[in-house]
């Protein structure tokens, strides 16, 4: 079935990581989570899906990770049809989703763990990803003895552990305190520069969205769908300060009104 | 080190001495009451017998005339291997409805029923099938042991972490690895609370089967020095389980914290320490 649509599509899936066209979404066979959703990501873009709970962001998501299938119209990664989790392909979530009986350590080495035995290497390089993102002292920390950003901190060294080049982030900082969220924030930005990777980021915070994308997906609710694409011109690398300036505020104002639209 | 404390107790060191002190106190004062009372005659010594006759018991029961150990060793035998099969089936079976949604389906009558029948109820009815022996008393002890590890491990399982679960399965894990990896040591803490559950009660269990079906075991000694109102001895018996369930207790305390180390923030920086060495050898 894939392969038909993908065969009608049409579109060149060459240059593109990943390439939805009409892009549905039904649970129970009657709710419509996402409708409809045709877009683009190209390589190394960081792209921000952002919109209210019941906007289909998590369900696009979700299909992307292969976690679950899409209704109908084709949804390709790297030029295959989405169907099941894929090792290029990393997710995670807004809870830490650590396990409480591994140290920080263990839990960083869960991907490579499940696919093979791990080898010093492997520890090296988990122990790298720990420096990176700010865990040096807590590697053989557990995790209830970290605070909910380390923890986050520590899911995100996990993400980066499985080597894949999407990276799919499901309102990852959410649920910290305003201040833990700005500063993962800016590492966030500074890693994925760091290692180049396609990144799709689901958040409800319209400054965080454009702050961090090249490329922000507004989505409205009922149905679930992509109302706008807007591309985010700013340079990078990107400082805090660029949220007080007028452009960016401009383009906050361009984003709610998208939403408005729609409302009416 | 220690030649530093000793100048002065430290305020908390007083305290716990202090604390000592009273109860201790307390514990004597009731004692030499009780016996006061007996050697009186304000309380019949019959049937309340003085302390220093339930110590005297002791001496007879376990040294002298030495008759408490083979009954003791019955029922440890009893307990524990009830407790062991029990919980061993209890786990076993909620693993399979906890896996299988039909399976689940279908059991769901006869665990209500079981729910609701008092085990220890079943005694007299098992006690007619298997006759007078230890298999009676076996069964008994398993049927007692069998319930909370099962509905306990069952619950865990129903109740794992689907955001856990998720992750699993965007790492591209199998069936297996889900199971092994997360939802058991996940329902672990759920599991070790049904596996303490069944030991708190199989030493109940196995006490009412030898009150109605055994002719050996602590059961059987309790209820026979009670009936010829040999009350020091009685005393001294059932104090003798007192501790063993003491003993039991602590033991399934200790399992529990090492099993699940990381609620217990001692065991945990134990286990921190090891896995830092393994990784490090590496």
């Amino acid at each position: 079935m894939y392969h038909e649509t993908r065969a009608a599509d049409g579109a060149d899936p060459g240059g593109a990581v990943i390439l939805g066209h009409g892009v549905s979404k039904l649970f129970g066979g009657t709710v419509v989570a996402l409708e409809g959703a045709t877009f683009t990501v190209k390589p190394r873009q960081f792209i921000s899906l952002v919109g209210p709970s019941g906007c289909g962001k998590s369900t696009l998501l979700r299909m992307i990770a292969g976690l679950i299938e899409p209704s109908s119209g084709s949804l390709h990664v790297h030029g295959d049809p989405v169907g099941k989790p894929r090792r290029d392909v990393g997710m995670m979530f807004q809870r830490p989703t650590l396990m409480a009986w591994r140290t920080v350590l263990e839990n960083v080495l869960l991907p490579t763990e499940l696919v093979r035995k791990v080898t010093a290497a492997d520890r090296d390089h988990a122990l790298e990803l720990i420096e990176l993102v700010g865990l040096k002292d807590f590697a053989y920390a557990f995790p209830s003895q970290l605070s909910g950003g380390m923890q986050q901190r520590a899911s995100l060294a996990r993400l980066l552990q499985t080597g894949a080049d999407v990276l799919l982030l499901d309102e990852p900082f959410g649920a910290l305190d305003e201040f833990t969220r700005e500063r993962l924030n800016l590492e966030l930005l500074r890693i994925v520069a760091q290692f180049g990777r396609t990144t799709l980021f689901v958040t409800h915070n319209i400054q965080e969205a454009i702050f961090l994308a090249d490329e922000v997906f507004v989505m409205t609710p009922r149905p679930g769908r992509i109302a706008g694409i807007v591309e985010v011109p700013f340079e990078r690398p990107r400082d805090i300060s660029l949220m007080q300036t007028v452009p960016f505020n401009e383009m906050v104002a361009e984003v709610r009104g998208i939403f408005d639209r729609d409302n009416k | 080190m220690s030649d530093e404390s000793i100048p002065g107790l430290s305020a908390e060191d007083g305290l716990t001495w202090r604390r000592v002190f009273n109860h201790l106190a307390i514990l004597v004062a009731f004692l030499t009451v009780w016996e006061m009372l007996t050697v009186t005659g304000i309380a019949d010594e019959l049937l309340y017998p003085r302390p220093t006759l339930i110590i005297y018991s002791f001496y007879s029961l376990f040294i002298d005339q030495g008759i408490v150990w083979r009954h003791l060793w019955i029922t440890m035998a009893t307990v524990l291997s009830g407790f062991v099969v029990g919980t061993i089936l209890g786990i076993s079976l909620a693993v399979v409805a906890g896996l299988s949604e039909t399976a689940r389906r279908y059991m769901k009558p006869y665990i209500i029923v079981l729910e609701a029948t008092p085990r220890i109820a079943i005694g007299p009815l098992m006690l007619a099938w298997l006759g007078f022996g230890f298999e009676a008393k076996l069964a008994i002890v398993t049927l007692v042991c069998f319930f909370a590890p099962f509905i306990n491990t069952l619950t865990g399982f129903l109740s794992a972490d689907e955001d856990q679960i998720e992750l699993m399965r965007s790492l591209g894990a199998s069936k297996w690895q889900i199971l092994t990896k997360a939802m058991v040591p996940d329902a672990m803490p759920l599991i070790m609370a049904g596996i303490r559950l069944a030991m708190a009660s199989a030493l109940g269990g196995a006490l009412v089967a030898e009150f109605i079906s055994s002719n050996e075991g602590m059961g059987v000694l309790l209820n026979n020095l009670a009936a010829v109102l040999q009350m020091s001895a009685a005393f001294a018996a059932l104090l003798t389980l007192t501790v063993l369930g003491f003993f039991l207790y602590r033991i399934m305390e200790s399992l529990e914290s090492w099993i699940i180390f990381w609620h217990h923030d001692d065991s945990m920086r134990r286990v921190a320490r090891k896995r830092q060495t393994y990784w490090s050898k590496l």
